[in-house]
């Protein structure tokens, strides 16, 4: 891993035991993270972008799910094979997690203030209670909730759900982590909050140098925060790409699809939005070969066998037969 | 909160109202009563007298007594007077204390239901103490250890705990415990000679008598709340905010702790006032097994004997500590949960 990345996801394979038998929910799944960057991982609910996150941390839920191969490096330190106790240092510390839904994501039962300092209480054992109700109070001023003090002694069911994400910001930065992991942040907000948070995140991690993994299914929020894109697509990767790169040129018929289904202001008013025709294959009856193929405008034959991984450019990958003597193998 | 809790106590009154006439006016219209008896007393005694004289000419078998003595029963029991009137006058002296005097062993009431008190309380309490400090435990271990062999043998005794009678229990406990091993006594609450025992050994006596007993009230109890427990503690650990705990780096243990157990107590908080009945418990069936005098004899015997100022006296004491008790279940879930707010 250079010196440039902090994160490295190589080969990662999670699966889940269902009734209908153990099957992947993601596959070989390999990216890099840059050292105070942010890269985006986009695709369709149930694609496996939150199950790469969750892995990430090793808090898929257990029996059920499992990590079945691959390398978390991070700074060249593997955490699938650390043990629980050091595992549990990094939660939070190291790599922080904000999440989907602000209004369950929080405990319900207590308050605020307590929340946020039980993350302190783990990491910054060393902190007077004093030191520690002061820094809560910093960091609901940093992400700019007004009337800190009085929040802290609040519920979170008495908070607006754009004040909850903040708070969830507030305590996933309260120990300066190097990674943040945040799982469609956005995606439960009203646009104008959406806004809001986004700018925030974007400052904070100026501030802190933060490198930032940031699920999203918005194309829209990927070109506003993220430097590289991850496209996934049932479980897999399809294409890896800097994100005006991805933007301007994509190379696999899904990323393609994904930015035609994107409204344009010079559309006619009242056509029809493109779609991509067809539903997400279910997990436990993917096709095989490309699991794109049953949906895909550009389907041959050969689509039967797993497409290779082509390098378009330099950091410019994709997995699809239609790149097959234009470019070289992985 | 508190003008909540006050109109919750200004609808005890309308509601105990309500069930004391409902009650009150069933015992008026449902046949048998003291006149009855009494009644039945008389024609006991004069066929014994008869049974010695053999060769008495036949008299009125049906009614031996005469109208102007059932009007004067009549008049002694109220019963001469409308039902909402002998209401009102029952309600009056209810209000003062007096709970009146059994029609059949002629006792006060209250002094009746006093003394059957101790036994109702020792049980209801130590069988609360027992239900809450096996199902909270037992429902956490089963949520963390869901579909082991823990959970699943567990779950199979709680069953069959939960399906068989408490008398039955009591009856094959006695058989076994008592007949054939005579490791503990037939029955009764206390030996022959507790008052020569010293204070030491008043407890072990009193403990000796009610293990078995003790038993068959619990064991089919444990089912509903473990469950209860067990469930909502694993909606809990598949919340988001335990989740979210996780991912702050607290171990599992903590998560479950700290986040996951407080939010699964609510639902349990619902029903705990309501214990606070333990004062009137006692399953008559049970109690008839054991040969132990308590509560739910005296309300048993109380109905099969029309023995009506018991029945209502019961009634007036068990409906007052439901309604209080349902009050106190709601100031203990707004004791769990910030986000119940009464208005």
């Amino acid at each position: 891993m250079g010196k440039d990345y902090i994160l490295e996801i190589k080969g990662l394979v999670t699966s889940f035991n269902t009734e209908s038998g153990r099957i992947n929910a993601v596959e070989d799944i390999t990216f890099k993270l840059k050292k105070g960057k942010s890269l985006g991982l986009v695709g369709e609910s149930g694609c496996g972008k939150s199950v790469t996150a969750l892995s990430i941390l090793r808090l898929i839920p257990k029996p059920a799910g499992n990590i079945n191969s691959g390398e978390v490096l991070f700074k060249n330190n593997d955490l699938l094979k650390i043990n629980p106790d050091e595992m549990h240092k990094i939660r939070g510390s190291k790599i922080a997690m904000i999440f989907q839904e602000p209004m369950t994501a929080l405990n319900p039962v207590h308050k605020i203030g307590k929340q946020i300092t039980e993350m302190l209480d783990l990491h910054k054992p060393e902190m007077t209670k004093n030191e520690k109700n002061k820094k809560a109070l910093d960091l609901l001023n940093k992400v700019g909730i007004p009337d800190p003090e009085r929040r802290l002694n609040e519920y979170p069911h008495q908070l607006s759900g754009g004040i909850r994400q903040r708070v969830m910001i507030a305590m996933a930065l309260s120990c300066d982590p190097e990674v943040l992991i945040a799982d469609e942040p956005t995606t439960a907000l009203d646009v104008t909050i959406q806004a809001q948070i986004l700018d925030l995140i974007k400052v904070l991690q100026k501030e802190n140098n933060m490198s930032i993994i940031f699920i999203t299914h918005d194309l829209g929020v990927i070109a506003q925060m993220c430097e590289d894109v991850v496209v996934m697509y049932a479980g897999k990767i399809a294409e890896i790409a800097p994100v005006t790169e991805l933007f301007k040129n994509p190379m696999h018929p899904y990323t393609k699809g994904l930015l035609e289904s994107i409204p344009k202001l010079d559309n006619i008013p009242k056509t029809k939005l493109n779609t991509i025709k067809g539903v997400v294959p279910a997990l436990n009856e993917l096709p095989k070969g490309c699991r794109f193929q049953n949906r895909c405008p550009y389907v041959m034959d050969i689509c039967k066998n797993d497409p290779p991984v082509f390098i378009v450019k330099n950091n410019h990958k994709a997995s699809c037969f239609l790149l097959q003597g234009k470019f070289r193998n992985e | 909160m508190q003008t909540y809790f006050i109109r919750r106590l200004l609808l005890i009154i309308p509601t105990f109202l309500g069930i004391t006439l409902l009650v009150f006016t069933i015992t008026r219209l449902v046949p048998g009563g003291p006149i009855e008896r009494i009644i039945m007393q008389v024609q006991q005694m004069n066929a014994a007298e008869r049974g010695s004289r053999i060769n008495f000419t036949k008299t009125n078998q049906s009614q031996p007594l005469s109208d102007d003595q059932l009007n004067q029963l009549k008049k002694y029991y109220g019963f001469d007077k409308p039902i909402f009137v002998s209401y009102f006058i029952w309600l009056g002296k209810i209000l003062t204390g007096d709970f009146g005097n059994s029609t059949r062993y002629y006792d006060p009431v209250l002094t009746m239901i006093v003394e059957r008190m101790p036994i109702s309380l020792y049980f209801g309490f130590f069988s609360l103490i027992i239900i809450y400090s096996i199902c909270i435990p037992l429902g956490i271990i089963k949520a963390i250890k869901h579909k082991t062999i823990i959970d699943n043998s567990t779950s199979v005794i709680v069953f069959i705990g939960y399906a068989i009678p408490g008398w039955v229990i009591g009856i094959l406990l006695l058989l076994l415990f008592a007949a054939k091993f005579e490791i503990f006594p037939l029955g009764g609450f206390t030996s022959d000679n507790f008052f020569d025992l010293n204070f030491f050994h008043k407890i072990l006596d009193i403990l000796w008598h009610t293990a078995l007993p003790l038993f068959s009230y619990v064991f089919g109890s444990f089912a509903v709340l473990t469950f209860l427990m067990k469930n909502t503690l694993m909606d809990n650990l598949a919340s988001d905010f335990v989740r979210t705990a996780m991912s702050k780096g607290l171990t599992f243990k903590s998560a479950i702790f700290k986040h996951a157990l407080r939010n699964s107590l609510i639902p349990i908080a619902t029903g705990f006032g309501n214990n606070i009945s333990i004062i009137l418990t006692g399953s008559f069936l049970i109690e008839t097994v054991f040969n132990i005098n308590g509560m739910g004899l005296l309300g048993y015997e109380s109905i099969v004997d029309r023995d009506y100022p018991v029945v209502m006296g019961i009634l007036v004491i068990s409906s007052l500590l439901f309604l209080t008790g349902n009050i106190l279940s709601d100031i203990c879930v707004a004791i769990v949960d910030p986000r119940v707010q009464f208005k």
